[in-house]
């Protein structure tokens, strides 16, 4: 089955305010898929919807196959989905190594008798958590800070940690959620590169939400506009660019 | 030194219940829920043992009441506890934040009305002449410090698991957490379930140590307690808790003892023991303006052990 | 179940349940505006009740350490009343300014202000408690000149409802009124609700959103005042405690009427009167669980209440 995930005409109102329309579209495995609107465009929500955060009204969700529609956020992690988020949501007390390895939940068994015990397979797992966490924090680029508390970070490496902390759950799905935001120039470029670093190395389909629309044209292989919760045009970069409705929504941003 | 301990064996023994019964509300926080419902099942853990030990256990008075069946009422106890910690639970973790709090206050109160009307908990008058197995009070700590070492053991290694850490993540973000795959309900519930079987043990202790049990035993005014020690002594870190139930339970007599040696007039000393409740509001209310986190913080620990925090194992 | 029956059990309701109700509205407005619960309420109230107490001119019991003391004034019932609200309005701002302004002022979680606010009442409870003793005490009685029942029914099958609680009950309905034409019919009103729905901006759009905040505490805590006295001429003051023990049962109150709606308090009151009253003869001993059965149960039905909205969580 190519097709990893399946967004069926999915709608979602909030007290009167329709976040999403009847939108539909299809994620293939491997793809950079990329997912842009002006604000307010219902992207968020989408994800949201995704993961499991909200409920649509309508539609369906299909993933590998499987309809995933109305499951909680836990369940959707773990079937393979992982998500950053707009607003960054790191566990700020914690270190950037204890916020990556609670990430490894879903992938590791130890309950809480055998964990408080200290049995042989529990602590068999802990130091695989350990250091298959270590590794992601290496592989963002943040190995050197590990003990260090989340919230100390700054933004642009926040959304690294964030990114390091969602692929400790060895999706194949990953839907980043505006990782460019806050960073300059020289961030970004080093994003892109683990962007796409990850996605060969790891074999990952990946879906993103992105402003920064150089960036989403880069790296995309197909790209999606929604515009008041409606998908207005879906396509290659290239052919998005210059699609007419697309230019009307994007009046005095730089396409 | 003897006639310390006699004098106040009462006191010490009340000391390391108490800072056992403060893990009991520091469980639910380590996920981030609020919950007073411990003083309930406290109540209920006193209840189990005290009719165990007078309605069904039949022993030969005189002589002291066999300590193996008291291990085994606060087996029963904690079992008891934590069938209905589960059943109470499962529905009442699905709520967040204050409605949660509220939640479990109408259950200690709801439990409150029915031990006080049933005949098997002796209703308003509640169940007295409950059998001794120690001969003198100072006795009781052969229960009740195992008691409170185990609960410290089984979360000071809760802290650094699997489970431990998705119960901090819950207390960080829940919606993160979520997303990261952690179960909320799951671990909410283990938490508050693990919090009931706590309370029940130390409420069957106490109905044998207090002697008497009626309804005014785990009352709003216990949860109250409960809230100052985890404040005041730290809600970030077990030691805190800890902490906070063996001085607190220990402050007002310590200040009467010091007010009586100072030469204040002994109403105010007096005030100052048997106005508990008093000071304990006044240290919540501070408590939360001035250091919400308790006085007892990570930060404080790490700085007293000397070294930066260790890489979790 | 005979007409006449039905009939006094649905006014028993009513009169427990306008009881409180007007203890409700209190808490409710502190919640509709300031997001809290305010569970001081309760202190206020009785520390109100105390007060009138002390202002009628009335002699304390034996216990507590203002023991056998009378004040050198003797009001009228009404006066005292109204003495003791005010004070009780002092009272509640002063517990604003010194245990909730920190909080809010760092924004902090309103489960933190809860904790605080069950803190602080206790503390209040007990000090009135050692200054007042524990025994109970009753007011000199002011509606000695009227009847002492309403009947509702006939002659031969009388439906009686003593007058305090049908005074109680117009209270109730006059005291719903008014707030809620404050809320909705007021320039006032519409500051607080504004307030409400967002502090910060409120303050940067000019609101004076300190003294609205002030004004919220000073109605509670006279409207607190006045329940406790109310209360405590209908049934006598039991002793410091009853203000807990109406703190708790008007959480059961404010929650199933709807959090911050101030007529779901009253509805939320009523109902939960209605239900005290209609309890089966074999089962009232269990009497005093219903409310916070009720409140169990709302919580995981419907913790909205009856009259609130959903509230939608936003991610």
């Amino acid at each position: 089955m190519s097709d990893l995930l399946a967004v069926d005409d999915v709608t979602c109102s909030f007290g009167g305010v329709t976040a999403v329309s009847a939108v539909s579209f299809v994620v293939t495995r491997g793809e950079l898929f990329g997912l842009i609107g002006p604000n307010g465009a219902g992207k968020t929500t989408l994800f949201n919807i995704v993961t499991g955060l909200t409920a649509p009204n309508t539609g369906h969700l299909r993933y590998r196959g499987e309809d995933i529609t109305g499951l909680p956020p836990h369940r959707v992690a773990e079937r393979g989905i992982a998500r950053t988020f707009q607003n960054v949501r790191l566990f700020g007390e914690l270190t950037a190594l204890e916020n990556v390895m609670i990430a490894r939940h879903v992938r590791t068994r130890s309950g809480l008798i055998s964990g408080v015990l200290g049995l042989a397979g529990s602590r068999r797992e802990e130091r695989d958590t350990h250091e298959r966490a270590a590794a992601l924090l290496a592989l963002v680029g943040l190995a050197d800070r590990a003990e260090e508390r989340a919230r100390n970070f700054a933004y642009g490496d926040q959304r690294r940690l964030e990114i390091a902390r969602a692929l400790a759950l060895e999706p194949e799905l990953l839907l980043l959620d505006e990782p460019a935001a806050g960073m300059n120039t020289g961030e970004k470029r080093a994003l892109s590169e683990l962007i796409r670093d990850v996605r060969a190395r790891l074999g990952l389909t990946i879906l993103l939400i992105e402003h920064h629309v150089p960036l989403v044209m880069d790296l995309c292989d197909r790209i999606a506009v929604l515009n008041f919760g409606q998908l207005i045009a879906l396509g290659p970069p290239g052919e998005v660019q210059t699609h007419p409705a697309v230019v009307e929504a994007y009046l005095g941003d730089s396409v | 030194m003897a006639t310390f301990l006699a004098t106040y064996d009462f006191l010490l023994v009340s000391m390391v219940l108490a800072a056992a019964l403060a893990l009991t509300l520091y469980l639910p926080l380590m996920a981030g829920q609020l919950s007073v419902a411990s003083p309930g099942f406290y109540a209920l853990g006193g209840y189990t043992a005290a009719i165990l030990s007078t309605k069904v256990f039949h022993h030969p008075a005189p002589g002291l009441y066999p300590v193996s069946l008291v291990l085994v009422e606060i087996v029963v106890a904690a079992v008891v506890s934590g069938v209905l910690g589960l059943a109470v639970g499962i529905p009442a973790l699905r709520l967040r934040g204050i409605f949660l709090a509220l939640a479990t206050i109408a259950f200690v109160q709801i439990l409150g009305v029915v031990a006080l009307n049933l005949d098997v908990t002796g209703g308003a008058i509640g169940i007295f002449g409950i059998p001794q197995p120690f001969s003198s009070q100072m006795q009781y700590m052969w229960l009740a410090i195992p008691l409170l070492v185990v609960s410290m053991l089984f979360v000071a290694r809760l802290e650094p698991t699997r489970a431990g850490r998705a119960l901090v993540a819950l207390r960080e973000d829940e919606l993160a957490a979520a997303a990261m795959g952690v179960n909320p309900t799951y671990h909410k519930v283990l938490a508050f379930t693990a919090s009931a079987v706590l309370a029940g043990a130390v409420g069957a202790i106490s109905a044998h140590f207090i002697n008497t049990w009626n309804s005014r035993q785990g009352t709003f005014d216990t949860s109250v307690n409960l809230m100052a020690f985890v404040l005041v002594g730290g809600s970030r870190t077990f030691v805190g808790p800890v902490v906070g139930g063996l001085v607190l339970t220990a402050l007002p007599e310590a200040l009467r003892g010091i007010a009586g040696l100072g030469g204040l007039p002994t109403w105010f000393a007096e005030f100052l023991r048997d106005g508990r409740l008093i000071i304990f509001g006044v240290l919540i209310a501070v408590g939360t303006i001035f250091f919400p986190q308790g006085l007892i913080t990570p930060a404080l620990l790490r700085r007293l052990a000397g070294r930066r925090r260790p890489a979790a194992r | 179940m005979s007409r006449t029956l039905l009939l006094q059990q649905v006014l028993n309701g009513l009169a427990i349940g306008s009881v409180y109700a007007i203890f409700a509205l209190g808490y409710t407005l502190i919640f509709s505006v300031l997001r809290i619960i305010n569970f001081t309420h309760g202190a206020i109230f009785t520390l109100g009740a105390y007060a009138t107490y002390v202002l009628t001119g009335s002699q304390l019991g034996i216990n507590g350490l203002l023991a056998g003391a009378t004040l050198p004034i003797r009001l009228p019932f009404v006066l005292a009343l109204l003495g003791g609200s005010v004070v009780a309005a002092i009272c509640a701002v002063i517990v604003e300014r010194l245990a909730f302004r920190p909080l809010r002022m760092v924004g902090a979680d309103p489960l933190l202000t809860l904790v605080s606010s069950l803190g602080v009442a206790v503390a209040l409870v007990n000090i009135t408690q050692y200054l007042f003793g524990a025994e109970p005490y009753s007011y000199p009685d002011p509606l000695s000149r009227l009847p002492s029942a309403v009947n509702f029914g006939s002659a031969s099958q009388p439906v009686l409802v003593r007058t305090v609680q049908v005074v109680i009950f117009g209270v109730s309905m006059v005291m719903l009124g008014l707030l809620s034409y404050l809320m909705n019919a007021t320039r006032t009103g519409k500051a607080l609700r504004a307030v409400a729905e967002d502090i910060t901006t409120s303050s940067l759009l000019g609101i004076d959103t300190d003294r609205l905040i002030l004004l919220t505490f000073v109605i509670s805590g006279f409207l607190g005042g006045v329940t406790g006295t109310l209360i405590g001429l209908s049934v006598g003051i039991a002793g410091p405690y009853f203000g807990i023990a109406f703190g708790l049962k008007g959480l059961a109150v404010i929650v199933l009427g709807g959090l911050g709606d101030i007529p779901g308090a009253v509805v939320g009151g009523l109902v939960i009167g209605l239900a005290e009253a209609f309890v089966p003869s074999q089962y009232i001993a269990y009497r005093e669980a219903v409310p916070f059965a009720l409140l169990f149960i709302v919580l995981l039905a419907r913790p909205q209440g009856l009259l609130g909205r959903a509230q939608v969580q936003k991610v």
